[in-house]
């Protein structure tokens, strides 16, 4: 049978038992049953091919590129542990159709059991890393649900989450150690990485890839310190733990050890790492494991020696150890799983796990009890029993292991766990089984049917059957498989019998054996010295863990994400400084290219100004007045600064630009307080400060720097220069650009600017006209209102600069296109001539005299503009080509005339427009009942006298 | 010449023609009344788009001088977040219907950030990139602040909109920068200049700052502070939004500008990269440890997935922008499934988002319970779900990149993420408690919370094709 069709078989299985599960408890398990059979008949068909040492294979591409094939293969490791799942499998089906009762979803069991059946299987024939991941975290999934399976247990769940949480952790880890493996090698298939040892070895990722595989092994295999999930996933359904915590998923980390044995054991990391791991968790879980009362607690910390034994033998790195660990692998997977499932058997008859209420069965559950004695034995090492022979081995090789120079360490460690696990075999056969019959037990203890006890019965007879013939039985096995995990060459020279003599291992057997009688004679005592010493308990510990990460993460979060806006923003700019930082020490800066200009005194006068009128804002920024002053002072400074280098196009530009938003903030100022409160503590403003400081000097520096030297290319700046006369017809480059070179840019500046201008308006009228409208009749201002709004000599004043200001616009606007000046200042200027006349007179004064609407003023620019452009193609040039010439028009001098203008003209109107009708928007926030005075001024002498003194009382 | 590039932007162009005609009609006839139909349309439309440039002919064009870029790289971005937010559009419909959070101007924002993203991923220019970047945001902030009753959301939507202002500020310094040293905006010129060895310090700085406020776009560590704010205080179908196509959008531009006009210099921008995916990978898993909001533990989860995506743009190679952009695809379908099932959620009417609510929740729902645990194991990265083949993608293409560390670091985080997603599955089937919560909702959220998890599965078998196309893609944007 092909091994996609092995692998795949449970999985197809999987569906029946849900389904059938309506025709009857037994349709569901036949079907689980047969089809679990059917793919073991298929294993079995391959017997021949794996004996004679051939690599049965089959594969198929899935994701090449990501290096990950359906690849699978069985040689005699795959085999043994195939069978293995299979065979037990089949064996714990049957036992769950007896063992579950009536309420439970048995056709939920089933499909999971199958689930987990085929990723087992999957992780045994996987010819591909990768794959085998994917059956490796699939395990975890399943198992997950098995566990959890009683879902009305409380500790099922803790147990399901924290198995979950162990494995699924460590699975994870392993995928970055496989992914280097393959990586070293160069291919993620198994069958080549196991021909690359020296390649792996020598790598520097050697160490690491092997602690995250290890991690994963560990975790799966409940090694110390992650021993601690599996007596509490304990708390499963018996045919659960039987399954998974004996024979199958326990050991799945043991498989990949074995499996990977050739390319990763023989240095001193392996040894160190794995055999110490081994040697701790074998010792620790014996010890626990005598004082536990639970019958499945014991066995699983007897589960969780065990491993550590077999974990240890393949840590030594050496042939013969890992021929043993083989061998112990399936004694101790007849013996356990028997043993788990005599557990079960006496839970379900008398009702209760805990020893302390159990004893005395013997009478009550014969056939029970003598199932339970031989494993039990088996497990202590009796001979003639297998487990004899392999602890037999297994003592052996530890009896001549140094460890770190130690000669006696590893001996000495390893006969006070034998010892201990014979005492709790022992404890198990006499706590449970023997003494005197009680007559309190829960239920009413009785040998259970045929169907539950078969199972565990097959398996002793095969822990007898090994035992007395081991090299006829498991010979061949114990050689195919052990041949596959040494990677070829020869197998060492070992014999699998019962008597090798009088040897050291002998020795600690029996040492192991009478210590382990006396302990059971010394248990009550042993007991009160046990719970009186203060010993960790892992799960509290992992508890603790998890809570300690939970808080950490709450602390990093909220000191993080506290809400302010401030602590954002202060570490977004601290970051970008550092990493400015490092690439400005990665990066080469060559020599200045440019030299320092000297200073006279009018730039230093202004960059005074510019340094102390900021450091005031920053002083002073609660005062919003004040503020807004300082920032005008720093607008102007930074306006002459343009005018001082030449460049009065932007100066004026900037002024305007500068007066006009001023203008506007100032009336937003209306409508808040005076000054902003305090909110954030000193120390935080310092930190602010301080970051502000680092990175404000920061980007100085980085400007100094980049004035220093030339740029890469010639800017573009000289195109402009070069072709502003020649072809705009120009010599103003800046106006040029604007109304030539990029006027169509500015054709959708002045188009956006006008929206802009509209949007304030519709959103003045939807404030206006909603509940708002009530808070701000109402408000009272922070300062009272000055006596006299509209002053005799302001509107004097501004009475006759209105013209002055509208002819310096015409002039600007006129000479613009080739000196400083054009349509977009003249616009702000004629603005600001505007507005004086608002702010002087008020708001309905000026109204009135208003004739155009704003909207049309923005309107007509826009047009008059497109109009402009669209006048090009009537000389079939592209939209916006100017053109210009010279007039002659008497009586005045001939002139040069550029359409250019006329768009010029455009962006006027749009300017004018937009600035108007935005401040007069935003203005009609500011009214309130009583403001308005029919009268320009407040004070005219040329009114009556009441009004005189009217003001004056 | 101006026909053949109009040609090129038509699907750009439809996009924006339509979400200007929806508006205008919208605004003189029935307003929000409309809000149900434009929300099917609009999503109709994104659909049809996507299968529109999803089958056009292979091959790369430029349009406007090469400031637009349509490629095979660009092409897969298009469709996939296009498709995206045609879902999350559907999937938020009812929801907000049912709340009278429906406006017109929803689907009409949704398309007009979908144009701009469109424009991200297809730039070929540093204008064109600050363009499309900009229509995308301003779009975003408005839905983020569209719940305007909520303090919640509007102080969302304008945190986000202060620091967005900060980070545009500092992608467009850094622009400049560039412009500056390179003398040319377009992507073409700029790598030749970083090829020739002429990676100036003030090109390197242009660089930095560019990755800075590129970093925002994608919430990557540190420049992430807006996110759970952001996703905690939008309506969820919004929060929804944000977490799929956007975050296309800006990877996608993200690799474009560092393959397509800094490919040159790789071990210039790698080093920042790995950092920003480690720090988002970390902070990602540690910080939605704490949550109890389902929202705000999306979006840690979001901040650690874009950690994720970036080992991708950080390997620097072909098959890292192939792996990255599978990662993003499969990511955006795990989203719209977890929203899908976040939306259903409801108590008395009321939506609700605390976790400790789903106890038992497998009790009453298991067809969806069974979902949702799919794609929490899929979020988390366990095999066989998909979300593992996107992990283990970026994760070789590290690897084969050189870079150990952040693999193993990334490994290491993902373990920590795994705790979270798994709580909400521990909590579902084994919670302790009432948890009185109820999934209710349109026909529409359930089913695409199906397919989204039934994808998680099938995909393990079959990719959809996506993993060849994104090799195409990738092929066109790296050389």
């Amino acid at each position: 049978m092909s091994l996609f069709l092995i692998a795949a078989l449970p999985f197809l299985g999987a569906v029946f038992p849900a389904l059938l599960i309506r025709a009857g408890r037994n349709a569901a398990a036949s079907a689980a049953g047969f089809t679990t059979l059917l793919a073991f008949v298929g294993l079995m068909l391959h017997i021949p091919a794996v004996f004679r040492g051939d690599t049965v294979q089959a594969s198929i591409d899935w994701l090449p590129a990501l290096g990950l094939n359906a690849n699978f293969f069985l040689d005699g490791l795959g085999f043994l542990f195939a069978a293995m799942i299979l065979g037990i499998g089949l064996l714990i089906i049957l036992y769950a159709r007896f063992y579950l009762s009536r309420e439970d979803p048995m056709g939920q069991f089933f499909c999971y059991l199958l689930l987990f059946q085929g990723a087992m299987v999957g992780i045994v024939l996987s010819d591909n890393i990768l794959l085998l991941l994917v059956f490796w975290e699939l395990t975890s999934l399943s198992s997950f649900l098995l566990i959890g399976y009683w879902k009305h247990l409380p500790e099922g769940r803790q147990g399901a989450r924290m198995a979950l949480a162990v494995t699924g952790s460590g699975g994870l880890a392993m995928i970055a150690g496989m992914l280097m493996l393959g990586h070293i090698v160069g291919s993620y298939d198994l069958s080549v990485i196991l021909q690359n040892k020296d390649a792996i070895q020598a790598s520097p990722l050697y160490l690491p890839a092997l602690i995250l595989i290890l991690l994963g092994c560990f975790t799966k295999s409940a090694q110390f310190p992650f021993h601690f999930w599996l007596p509490h996933a304990m708390a499963a359904p018996t045919p659960v733990s039987a399954y998974l915590h004996s024979a199958t998923m326990v050991k799945a980390g043991l498989f990949l050890m074995a499996r990977l044995w050739p390319v990763l054991a023989g240095t001193p990391e392996w040894f160190y790492i794995v055999a110490t791991t081994g040697l701790v968790t074998m010792l620790v879980g014996a010890m626990i494991a005598l004082f536990k009362d639970d019958l499945k607690a014991l066995l699983a910390f007897s589960t969780v020696s065990h491993l550590g034994l077999i974990t240890m033998l393949l840590g030594f790195g050496t042939k013969i150890a890992a021929v043993v660990a083989v061998f112990h692998i399936i004694n101790h997977a007849t013996f356990k799983a028997a043993l788990f499932m005599t557990a079960g058997i006496v839970d379900h008859e008398a009702g209760t796990r805990d020893i302390k209420r159990l004893g005395g069965l013997r009478h009550l559950m014969p056939v029970t009890f003598a199932i339970g004695t031989v494993a039990a034995l088996s497990m202590a090492g009796i001979p003639p029993l297998n487990g004899f022979l392999s602890k037999e081995m297994m003592l052996e090789e530890a009896a001549h292991t140094t460890w770190y120079g130690s000669a006696l360490l590893v001996p000495v460690l390893v006969t006070v766990a034998a010892l201990f696990s014979a005492a709790y075999s022992f404890r198990f056969i006499a706590h449970v089984f023997l003494g005197p019959k009680r007559d309190d037990y829960p239920g009413h203890p009785h040998d259970p049917n045929t169907g539950m006890w078969i199972g565990p019965a097959f398996l002793v007879t095969l822990v007898v059957l090994i035992g007395l013939a081991s090299a006829k039985i498991a010979g061949p096995l114990v050689a195919t498989a052990a041949g596959a995990v040494i990677g070829g060459g020869e197998l060492p020279y070992y014999s699998l019998k019962l008597w090798h003599g009088l040897t050291p291992a002998l020795y600690m057997s029996i040492v192991a054996v009478i210590g382990g009688v006396v302990f059971l004679a010394l248990h009550a005592q042993l007991t009160r010295i046990w719970t009186a010493l203060p010993r960790p308990e892992a799960k509290q510990i992992f508890e603790a863990l998890v809570r300690a990460l939970t808080r950490t993460a709450r602390v990093v979060t909220d000191g993080l994400h506290n809400g302010a806006l401030t602590r954002y923003a202060a570490i977004m700019v601290t970051f970008t400084v550092i990493i400015g930082y490092a690439a400005y020490r990665g990066g080469t800066l060559g020599a200045a290219t440019r030299e320092m200009q000297t200073a006279g005194l009018l730039p230093v006068v202004g960059w005074f100004a510019l340094v102390v009128s900021t450091l005031f804002i920053v002083a002073k920024h609660r005062n919003r007045l004040v503020a807004l002053v300082l920032i005008g002072v720093v607008g102007l400074v930074v306006s002459m600064a343009f005018n001082y280098l030449s460049a009065p196009d932007l100066a004026l530009t900037q002024i305007s630009v500068e007066v006009v938003t001023i203008i506007l903030m100032l009336l937003a100022l209306n409508f808040m307080p005076k000054e902003t409160p305090v909110e954030t503590p000193l120390p935080t403003r310092l930190r602010d400060g301080a970051i502000s400081v680092v990175a404000g000097l920061g980007a100085g520096g980085l400007i100094y720097a980049l004035m220093m030297r030339d740029f890469a290319f010639p800017t573009i700046s000289d195109y402009h220069l070069a072709n502003s006369y020649k072809g705009g017809g120009g010599t103003n480059v800046v106006n040029v650009i604007l109304v030539d070179f990029r006027g169509y840019d500015t054709f959708g500046e002045i188009i956006v600017l006008g929206i802009a201008a509209m949007v304030i308006f519709a959103l003045t009228e939807a404030v206006l006209n909603s509940r708002v409208r009530a808070y701000l009749l109402n408000r009272k201002p922070d300062l009272p209102q000055a006596g006299d709004a509209h002053p005799l000599m302001m509107v004097v004043a501004t009475r006759v600069m209105m013209p002055l200001a509208l002819m310096v616009a015409a002039y600007i606007f006129f000479r613009g296109h080739n000196l400083p000046g054009g349509g977009f200042i003249a616009g702000l200027i004629a603005a600001i001539a505007i507005i004086m006349q608002y702010m002087a007179s008020g708001f309905g004064w000026a109204t009135e005299r208003q004739r155009y609407p704003y909207h049309a003023i923005i309107g007509s620019g826009v047009l008059i503009a497109a109009a402009t452009g669209m006048g090009a193609w009537f000389n079939g040039m592209p939209f916006l080509t100017s053109a210009f010439g010279y007039i002659h028009w008497e009586p005045l001098e001939e002139f040069e005339w550029a359409t250019a203008a006329l768009f010029d003209l455009g962006v006027f109107l749009a300017v004018v427009g937009a600035v108007l009708l935005a401040l007069e928007s935003l203005s009609r926030f500011a009214w309130q009942p009583g403001i308005s005075s029919e009268h320009a001024m407040d004070i005219n002498p040329a009114r009556d006298e009441a009004a005189k003194t009217g003001t004056e009382g | 010449m101006i026909q053949a590039d109009l040609t090129v932007i038509l699907p750009e162009i439809v996009l924006a023609l339509y979400a200007m005609a929806a508006l205008l009609g919208a605004v003189y006839t029935g307003k929000d009344r409309l809000a149900g139909p434009l929300v099917w349309s609009t999503a109709a439309l994104l659909a049809v788009l996507a299968f529109w440039i999803g089958s056009s002919p292979a091959g790369t064009q430029t349009a406007f001088g090469g400031m637009f870029i349509d490629d095979g790289f660009s092409r897969f971005a298009k469709v996939a977040l296009l498709l995206g937010a045609a879902a999350v559009l559907l999937i938020g419909q009812e929801y907000m219907a049912r709340r009278g959070m429906l406006r017109f101007e929803y689907p009409i924002l949704v398309a007009l950030s979908a144009v701009g993203m469109m424009m991200m991923v297809s730039a070929g220019d540093l204008m064109a990139l600050y363009m499309g970047l900009e229509l995308q945001s301003l779009a975003l902030y408005v839905v983020a602040a569209m719940r305007r009753d909520s303090v919640k959301s509007t102080e969302a939507g304008l945190k986000y909109f202060v620091l967005g202002a900060l980070s545009s500020g500092l992608l467009l310094y850094g622009a400049s920068l560039v412009y500056g040293f390179a003398g040319t905006t377009k992507f073409a010129g700029i790598i030749q200049v970083a090829e020739q060895g002429h990676m100036s310090i003030g090109m390197l700085f242009g660089l930095v700052f560019m990755i800075s406020g590129l970093a925002f776009k994608v919430s990557a560590v540190p420049f992430h502070m807006w996110t759970p704010d952001v996703y905690e205080g939008s309506p969820t179908p919004v929060t929804a939004f944000f977490a799929t196509a956007p975050k296309v959008a800006a990877m996608g531009l993200f690799a474009r500008v560092l393959h397509d006009a800094f490919g040159g210099a790789i071990a210039d921008w790698q080093q920042v990269i790995v950092v920003l995916s480690v720090l988002s990978m970390f902070l990602g898993a540690i910080a939605a440890i704490g949550q109890r909001d389902i929202k705000r533990l999306m979006a840690f989860s979001s901040i650690a997935h874009m950690g994720y995506a970036m080992i991708g743009l950080a390997a620097g190679t072909e098959a890292g922008i192939s792996a990255m952009l599978v990662y993003l695809a499969i990511y955006v379908t795990m989203n719209i499934g977890t929203f899908s099932f976040i939306l259903m959620l409801e108590k008395d009417g009321k939506p609700v988002t605390d976790i400790l609510a789903l106890n038992q929740f497998a009790a009453r729902e298991p067809g969806k319970a069974l979902a949702v645990l799919v794609l929490m194991f899929s979020l988390a990265g366990v095999p066989p779900m998909l979300g593992f083949f996107a992990k283990l993608g970026v994760w070789k293409a590290g690897v084969d990149a050189g870079l150990m560390g952040l693999v193993i670091a990334s490994a290491v985080a993902s373990v920590i993420g795994a705790f979270y997603y798994l709580r909400i599955v521990f909590y579902m089937y084994f919670g302790t408690g009432e948890g009185d919560v109820e999934a209710k909702g349109s026909p529409v959220l359930a089913v695409a919370l199906m397919a989204s998890a039934a994808m998680m599965l099938v995909g393990v078998v079959y990719q959809f094709g996506i993993d060849g196309a994104a090799a195409a893609a990738a092929a066109t944007l790296v050389n």
